[in-house]
């Protein structure tokens, strides 16, 4: 597979949804508006507890709210792949510009390759824009009231370095398989939208369990979804076939 | 330069193209015609291998349609603009043309000299940044046939290159087709309009699931039905037409005002004898011309047949 190929499709793929500004719009919201809303209402609900606590207490409760909350980001990481990769693939079906892409010397993992890495990349580039507003408002609070920075920590590392890319690209694949079944962009995104409940389980899940330490729960929960991953990638692989985009694809 | 073989394509129980039987030469434009679903843009697909043959051979240059190794060579020296344009509407027609000549492996120089030739070309040049999607759908047509020759192809698949496209834009894109042929490209035309056929293709071929017929314009519109000889008279009297009935090349004849219309069997040896019988006769000739079937009868003649049986 000659990478430059796909990269070609992705910096293409990225043009278009600058231009796009029902992606773009979409695309932002959603992080920063949890990125500025989850850290204001964590830090409401910890000073409303500030005179009852002591403050190795208030920290510990507030370390314990703020990993709670990154999984909100790793939800988000899943949630716009719904948006982008059903525009990618079925937005190009709509353009009816499949056939000359596909007429061009380029095999179809290069194409299949460029076209998710160009839904990867502003999804979880988003992902972490919200991450990012997250972690300035939260230690803004945490070192004026508790003297320390509260994040990044090593879970929070693993959730939004590990888990959270690992998460995108599992729905990026999930949208690519779904996108080739389905007729039109809000059908694709609709059913896209179902890759997020077992997300939200699993992250509700590891939220509960207290048997292990939560970076381990973290690294445990990666290795299952790269192995998720590298499964999805081969079944979209074998959905991704020229053929049956031409002469199937609705 | 395209050679197939029993080519056949089926879905399901569906024979899209049976046992096609083709030589295009280098340096040909070749015209395919045939009705809606019978064939063409499948076998058009096949030939650019974006889609497998079920059955049969085919080539193009020195490469195996449908062989694994030589598909992205195949890929890389055709050129094709799809049915429909296919452009992406949000970018310019620049960056459109860029990202193909990218994919086609275009370096960068002979890509931007390319793309900069074929826009002044087309009368595109000055709004090559605006977005594609304010543009006509001739301009976008425009475009998309730049887009095909972006990496200049020695083998061009048009199907339907001037459907969407006003009388001067349809004429400046068959002006580009008759250029790229003196380029000595070859060029296989999909097309429901038999006159611009007619008038670019050096043989043109007509399909419907099989292959109908294939020959030059001339040679279609000769070898289907009967040539038929005019002859243009200041009066056309009983003596007269007894004339010609006697002549035994004359297979009928019938009149029209005052014209004799006479199915012949070789004009060109046979005409001087039958206009010395009608002068003879007392006959003042005035024109004697040929009556051809145009591509169009010929045509519409060959496909009720092949529907018929």
């Amino acid at each position: 597979m000659r990478l430059w190929k796909s990269w070609i499709v992705t910096t293409k793929d990225l043009g278009v949804f600058r231009k796009n500004k029902y992606i773009l719009y979409s695309l932002i919201a959603l992080p920063i508006l949890l990125g500025v809303l989850v850290p204001i209402i964590l830090i409401f609900t910890l000073q409303s507890e500030a005179t009852t606590l002591t403050q190795a207490q208030l920290t510990e409760a507030a370390t314990t709210l703020v990993n709670l909350f990154t999984a909100y980001f790793v939800i988000i990481a899943a949630i716009l792949p719904t948006i982008i990769a059903s525009y990618s693939f079925v937005g190009e079906k709509l353009e009816k510009s499949l056939e000359p892409l596909l007429a061009t010397p380029t095999t179809d993992g290069e194409l299949l390759f460029g076209k998710s890495l160009a839904a990867f990349i502003p999804c979880v580039g988003a992902t972490y824009i919200g991450a990012l507003i997250f972690v300035i408002i939260i230690d803004t609070w945490s070192t004026i009231n508790l003297n320390v920075f509260l994040i990044p920590n090593v879970y929070w590392a693993v959730v939004m370095g590990v888990v959270t890319p690992l998460v995108c690209v599992l729905s990026v694949e999930a949208n690519v398989i779904i996108s080739s079944r389905v007729n039109d962009i809000r059908a694709a995104q609709q059913l896209g939208g179902f890759i997020i409940l077992p997300i939200i389980l699993v992250m509700v899940f590891a939220s509960t369990v207290t048997t292990f330490p939560l970076v381990t729960l973290a690294l445990i929960l990666s290795g299952a979804l790269a192995l998720a991953d590298v499964a999805l990638f081969y079944l979209s692989k074998a959905t991704f076939q020229r053929e049956e985009i031409l002469t199937k694809w609705k | 330069m395209i050679e197939t073989e029993n080519l056949t394509r089926k879905f399901g129980s569906l024979t899209a193209v049976e046992n096609l039987n083709l030589q295009v030469n280098e340096g040909e434009v070749f015209g395919f015609l045939g009705p809606n679903a019978a064939g063409k843009t499948t076998t058009v697909r096949m030939l650019c291998c974006l889609i497998s043959k079920t059955s049969g051979k085919a080539r193009i240059g020195d490469f195996e349609v449908g062989s694994e190794k030589d598909c992205l060579a195949i890929r890389k020296m055709v050129g094709l603009l799809p049915e429909n344009v296919g452009l992406y509407e949000s970018l310019s027609a620049y960056k459109n043309l860029d990202f193909y000549g990218k994919l086609y492996e275009v370096p960068l120089q002979k890509r931007q000299e390319n793309i900069e030739r074929m826009l002044k070309l087309l009368d595109i040049w000055e709004r090559k940044d605006e977005a594609v999607g304010n543009f006509s759908k001739g301009t976008k047509q425009k475009i998309a046939i730049a887009r095909a020759l972006i990496h200049e192809p020695q083998v061009l698949f048009l199907d339907e290159p001037t459907a969407n496209l006003d009388p001067e834009a349809s004429k400046t894109v068959r002006d580009f087709i008759l250029d790229l042929k003196k380029e000595k490209r070859t060029i296989f035309m999909n097309t429901h309009n038999l006159d611009e056929a007619g008038r670019i293709c050096d043989r043109i071929a007509i399909l419907k699931t099989k292959l109908i017929a294939v020959g030059s314009p001339e040679d279609l519109e000769r070898g289907t039905s009967n040539r038929k000889t005019v002859v243009h008279l200041e009066s056309v009297s009983d003596a007269i037409l007894a004339a010609v009935k006697k002549l035994s090349a004359v297979k009928n004849v019938r009149t029209s005002e005052n014209k004799l219309i006479l199915d012949v069997e070789n004009p060109e040896k046979d005409n001087p004898e039958l206009v010395r019988a009608v002068v003879k006769a007392g006959g003042d000739v005035q024109f004697v011309t040929e009556l051809r079937s145009s591509l169009e009868d010929v045509y519409l003649k060959l496909i009720r047949e092949a529907e018929a049986q």
